[in-house]
């Protein structure tokens, strides 16, 4: 799931400042899930905008939807209709998802009401935990399906470092050691002899080392005669 | 204080359970304040989300109540708490447009079996009230 935070209201306030007119679009996916950018924060943050204009004495028309996704042409379309009512979109989508937005809508002006923060589950309710970096090589096939990479402070792919604490960080004593996990992980698979092999670097160039990453399928593309 | 003929527009939220004969009880208050009081019975006080919190505020009340039963008596087990959290969470989303966060207030009264709505409401409606209108009051109300 890709994890966001809405901006300071300040910061979302000066945004719109110069329209009269807004559309809060929301995603019932990832950010839906992470109580950011769903139907509830689209309605709450369409309040937040309307009493906050009324207090200025600001003339401000604030329309609300959300889309099932906001990175897909298919749903984004659907708006269509709507899209050219209103003097601005207030995206509260990932960062794919606006720039999706403003790709099929290239007339409109879409400005971003959430940060994009990192990929992530849900642990609990009310609490995310970033655990995949996209680095493009997952390697947690050999450390029982924990990954260094996003969940230790030092990034070690050759743990452990000897500074955890009680199976907590060194350098962050509120988060557990990722290399503690994975190797309770591993005694417990009976697989301790993964941690006598040597594992090579990370290959980022095979994340953002060569610009941006994109995926191409033909079984999945429409044949165009 | 709020006279029955005063202005102030008072929301409360408030769950069935503290009352189960609500629906009758807070008819004397309605009858008496006239449309300067607005009920929203709840299931339960979890059922209360921030966004009717906000859309009271924007309707224009001047204050809004939401009144639970205290920690450890909520029937569905931690209602009472969502609803305070809730409220909390509202009180900074308000704070932020530059609204009054004492307009949002959470009371917790103990669930007894006597208690009646109107006996609940009817003190907190005496009590001091010193903020004034919502200045989200865009029209001043007819009488």
């Amino acid at each position: 799931m890709i994890t966001a935070v809405r901006k300071p209201f300040c910061e979302i306030r000066e945004m719109v400042a110069p329209y009269e007119s807004l559309l809060v679009v929301g995603c019932a996916t990832c950010v839906a899930e992470c109580a950011s950018g769903g139907e509830k924060e689209v309605a709450i943050l369409s309040s937040q905008l309307r009493m906050d204009a009324t207090l200025r004495g600001k003339k401000l028309e604030v329309g609300e939807t959300t889309l099932d996704r906001q990175c897909v042409y298919e749903f984004i379309d659907r708006l269509s209709p709507l899209v050219g009512k209103y003097e601005a979109i207030l995206s509260l989508a990932c960062g794919a998802g606006v720039q999706a937005f403003s790709e099929i809508f290239p007339e409109a002006i879409v400005l971003p009401g959430l940060d994009t923060t990192f990929l992530g589950q849900t642990r609990e309710a009310g609490l995310w935990l970033e655990n995949c970096r996209g680095c493009g090589s997952c390697k947690l096939q050999w450390f029982a399906s924990i990954c260094p990479i996003a969940r230790c402070a030092k990034r070690l792919l050759n743990g452990p470092c000897g500074g955890s604490k009680g199976g907590q960080c060194e350098v962050d004593p509120q988060v557990p050691c990722a290399w503690n996990m994975i190797v309770e992980r591993l005694r417990k698979f009976g697989k301790l002899e993964l941690l006598e092999d040597i594992y090579p670097p990370c290959d980022w160039s095979l994340a953002q080392g060569r610009g941006p990453r994109k995926i191409q399928r033909e079984d999945q593309a429409i044949e165009t005669i | 204080m709020i006279e029955p003929d005063q202005e102030a527009r008072i929301a409360f939220f408030f769950c069935q359970r503290l009352d189960p004969g609500q629906d009758k009880n807070r008819r004397s208050l309605e009858m008496e304040f006239g449309p300067s009081v607005v009920f929203y019975p709840m299931p339960c006080g979890g059922r209360v989300e921030t966004i009717h919190l906000l859309r009271a505020l924007e309707g224009g009340a001047d204050r809004v109540v939401v009144i639970t039963c205290p920690r450890g008596q909520c029937r569905y087990g931690e209602g009472n708490l969502r609803a305070q959290k809730r409220l909390k969470y509202a009180k900074n989303l308000v704070h932020e447009i530059g609204l009054e966060p004492e307009r949002l207030e959470f009371r917790a009264v103990p669930l007894v079996s006597a208690s009646r709505i109107d006996e609940i409401i009817r003190p907190i409606l005496l009590e001091p009230w010193n903020l004034g209108p919502s200045p989200l009051r865009r029209v001043p109300r007819k009488r």
